[in-house]
């Protein structure tokens, strides 16, 4: 059987549903069997959920300077 | 986005598109970092924006607005690269190795079980797993320290969502590697949160 070390390098791939047949069934296989393994699946789908918003918006000055620019554009 | 939302920035509502760059312009900088270094990134990104506001009503909405934006601001990066006749600053070297260590090897029996399993994280939305003030700032400094080509990775597919082709055609980099150089991105940040929210502490 897979083991958790196995599951943990597959996870990637089984986020993104790209994986063989025969891998997904030895993946689901274990995840039926391994608490700790569906814990670690779920919060890696949620953290992946989270990356995008890890940035901080832009400030002010940024913002102006992107749309100054713009505009500058628009008017020529 | 919603549909009325959508159908008014196509339209060049220019406070919703103001609103577009407060939310998405710092990750397009950290997106083309890699590709043109840290002087260029910023004219890169004022030109890809200037090429997004004139290409916004063709935005179909079909991906997401972030993944839109950040295939514009990898071809105007490619572009300003060609143009400059600039080396790539992206390397895959030393990420050769296929095999599949990474920072949560540690936490696994030498059978491969778990030895220290994932803690309960509790999460209440997307938007505010890392976002925490004390998270954010360990979360600002493992960034800075992780390796440029994972970070790389982790910019173009996890916060832009850019598929594994561009990312392959942009760094010239195979695919197996860059999943490789994700999947040691991805385990840093989990070891990260998992801590954080074991502990209460980064």
């Amino acid at each position: 059987m897979l083991s958790c070390r196995e599951l943990v390098n597959h996870a990637d791939r089984l986020l993104e549903d790209d994986l063989s047949f025969s891998a997904r069934i030895a993946i689901k296989f274990h995840l039926l069997l391994c608490r700790h393994c569906r814990r670690y699946v779920k919060q890696l789908r949620r953290l992946v959920a989270a990356i995008p918003f890890m940035h901080n918006k832009a400030t002010d000055e940024e913002v102006d300077k992107i749309m100054d620019c713009i505009h500058s554009h628009r008017n020529l | 986005m919603e549909t009325d939302k959508l159908a008014q920035l196509r339209s060049g509502d220019p406070i919703l598109f103001a609103e577009l760059v407060r939310d998405h312009h710092r990750a397009l900088i950290a997106l083309t970092v890699p590709i043109v270094g840290i002087s260029e990134a910023e004219e890169v990104v004022q030109n890809a924006w200037l090429k997004a506001y004139q290409a916004i009503g063709s935005f179909a909405g079909k991906s997401a607005i972030r993944t839109w934006l950040g295939s514009i601001a990898i071809n105007e990066a490619k572009m300003q690269r060609r143009q400059r006749k600039r080396e790539l600053l992206f390397s895959d070297h030393g990420d050769q190795n296929q095999n599949t260590e990474d920072c949560l090897t540690q936490r696994f029996t030498e059978r491969g079980h778990w030895q220290h399993p994932p803690a309960h994280w509790h999460m209440d939305s997307p938007e505010s797993l890392l976002t925490g003030e004390q998270l954010a700032e360990c979360l600002e400094r493992l960034l800075a320290a992780m390796p440029d080509n994972q970070r790389c990775i982790l910019e173009m597919r996890d916060a832009s969502g850019l598929s594994f082709e561009e990312i392959c055609n942009a760094l010239t980099v195979s695919a197996s590697n860059a999943r490789v150089l994700l999947h040691r991105a991805r385990t840093q940040l989990f070891k990260l949160v998992d801590h954080y929210e074991e502990t209460g502490e980064c």
